[in-house]
């Protein structure tokens, strides 16, 4: 029975045309970028490495596709996460614009399980957008600006070998993922308390931009506040201190994924309590 | 024509005091760095500075006399602008005069200390202290003070007793503070204010270990 309402909700999902709209937005930005990158690239290491190229001479290549991957990753971590909120709402927003679920109940479909076919959708969803950007970007990334050393300023102008770089990216990406199924499995809760789609999509926005300032904020509360959930959605940031924290990183990935089963258990409890008629 | 002679003595008499300016000792040491035409040698870069973090960096350079050195690596490396003529041909490049400042005890080895004063505006070079080695003929420590590039350091250790060219050579220099652009930064780094005010200007050091010369 889950089973079957999983492939109908990814059907349906993919059947959405807001679905292609948003792939192909979060691939346009993409390239955006890497065209950006391409012509301005140079200039923006030059002011980077203004006052060590006083003192030193730089032999290889730092525009390369790891400092790309790694620019991409920067600038799509508030763009993505709104696409993908907006596409995750709608599998229940859309259900109760079109009435289609007062139609799903009356063929006796479990709400639990309808709320979490929804939820593991979203997510597998999310995985895939991540996975399809990661390719795309390594491929168009390393094809067109090559390998080499990494450099980002964290605090400090930290150097990765090129291999090092890669294995970083990836797990920044692998800890990202968590982040971005935390937001999408947040906008479907809004949508279960929300109903209206652009009611939705500005709550999720809120959340968004709610989250990305209080990741700044310093409120001195000590543990509570290092284990406030904005606090862990840039844990993937943080595989590129020139140190990397393996243990802090894994436990917080873990309290954000405790986050998240909280989330899809809030909003099952909400969907399953209320009143679909 | 008496004015004549007496203008030749006394250009002759300048360009004999300017000769007699230059230390014996560093000219010793001039000879045998300029008996040296070409080398190749593998570099091992250890960089140490406070805000930059960068890991072992190996390199391979090529120094033909008269010519800008030449480095290759398979990887991104950072080379000092200054510290790595070790033949101090760009010292000894334009006319220079010297002073005596008598005999110091450095990393307790004695040397003589020697300010090197250029005479033509051509040259990049301030100042330079000169810590001679007098009894191996070599070079030991240098400070030199550029027009443009600021103020560095070099410590040299040699292998052994005969050599001219270092084993290892030590650059510390002083670095301004980072400029950052904003659109390079994550969403989220900090900026410290307090912490960039405090890192006006940074020292930092660069541990060249040099082998496998080649030396023609």
């Amino acid at each position: 029975m889950m089973l079957a309402l999983l492939k109908t909700e990814i059907f349906k999902l993919f059947r959405e045309s807001k679905t292609w709209y948003a792939i192909a937005a979060v691939l346009l930005i993409e390239l955006i970028i890497l065209v950006a990158a391409y012509y301005q690239g140079a200039e923006i290491l030059d002011l980077l490495l203004d006052n060590l190229q006083q003192s030193f001479y730089f032999e290889g290549n730092l525009l390369n596709g790891n400092l790309l991957l790694y620019i991409i990753l920067n600038s799509l971590w508030f763009n993505l996460p709104l696409i993908l909120m907006i596409v995750s709402s709608s599998l229940i927003t859309e259900e109760y614009k079109n009435g289609t679920l007062k139609t799903l109940m009356l063929q006796a479909v479990d709400k639990r399980q309808l709320i979490l076919s929804k939820f593991i959708a979203s997510l597998l969803f999310t995985v895939m957008m991540l996975l399809l950007l990661m390719a795309t970007t390594f491929v168009l990334a390393y094809g067109i600006f090559g390998t080499g050393d990494l450099v980002v300023y964290l605090g400090t102008l930290n150097f990765f070998p090129s291999e090092e770089a890669f294995n970083r990216i990836c797990l920044a990406f692998a800890s990202g993922t968590i982040s971005m199924i935390f937001f999408t499995t947040v906008s479907i809760t809004l949508g279960i308390f929300l109903k209206e789609s652009a009611k939705t999509w500005i709550a999720s926005a809120f959340f968004l931009i709610l989250s990305s300032l209080l990741l700044k904020a310093n409120f001195g509360w000590g543990t509570v506040e290092r284990y406030f959930f904005p606090k862990l959605t840039n844990s993937w940031q943080r595989f590129f201190e020139y140190e990397v924290a393996a243990t802090s990183i894994i436990i917080d990935n873990m309290v954000l994924i405790i986050y998240i089963i909280s989330v899809v258990l809030i909003g099952t409890y909400y969907f399953k309590k209320q009143d679909v008629g | 024509m008496k004015n004549l002679i007496g203008l030749l003595f006394f250009i002759f008499g300048i360009t004999s005091l300017s000769a007699q300016e230059i230390d014996g000792d560093l000219l010793k040491i001039k000879s045998r760095m300029d008996a040296i035409n070409e080398f190749s040698a593998e570099l091992q870069l250890d960089l140490d500075a406070a805000f930059i973090n960068m890991p072992t960096k190996y390199a391979s350079m090529h120094y033909t006399k008269g010519k800008d050195t030449k480095f290759s690596s398979d990887d991104f490396v950072v080379l000092p602008k200054r510290g790595l003529d070790f033949a101090f041909s760009e010292l000894f490049e334009h006319p220079f005069i010297t002073v005596d400042r008598g005999i110091e005890t450095k990393n307790n080895k004695e040397v003589k200390v020697l300010n090197v004063i250029p005479t033509d505006n051509q040259s990049d070079m301030a100042l330079a202290t000169l810590y001679l080695d007098v009894k191996n003929e070599r070079i030991s420590a240098s400070e030199i003070t550029t027009k443009k590039n600021g103020t560095y350091a070099l410590e040299m250790e040699y292998p052994d007793l005969d050599a001219i060219l270092p084993s290892q050579v030590q650059v510390s220099f002083a670095i301004e503070k980072l400029k950052i652009p904003l659109n390079f930064m994550g969403s989220d780094t900090d900026i410290d204010r307090k912490t960039m005010r405090q890192m006006d200007t940074k020292t930092g050091k660069i541990t060249l270990l040099i082998s496998n010369y080649k030396i023609n």
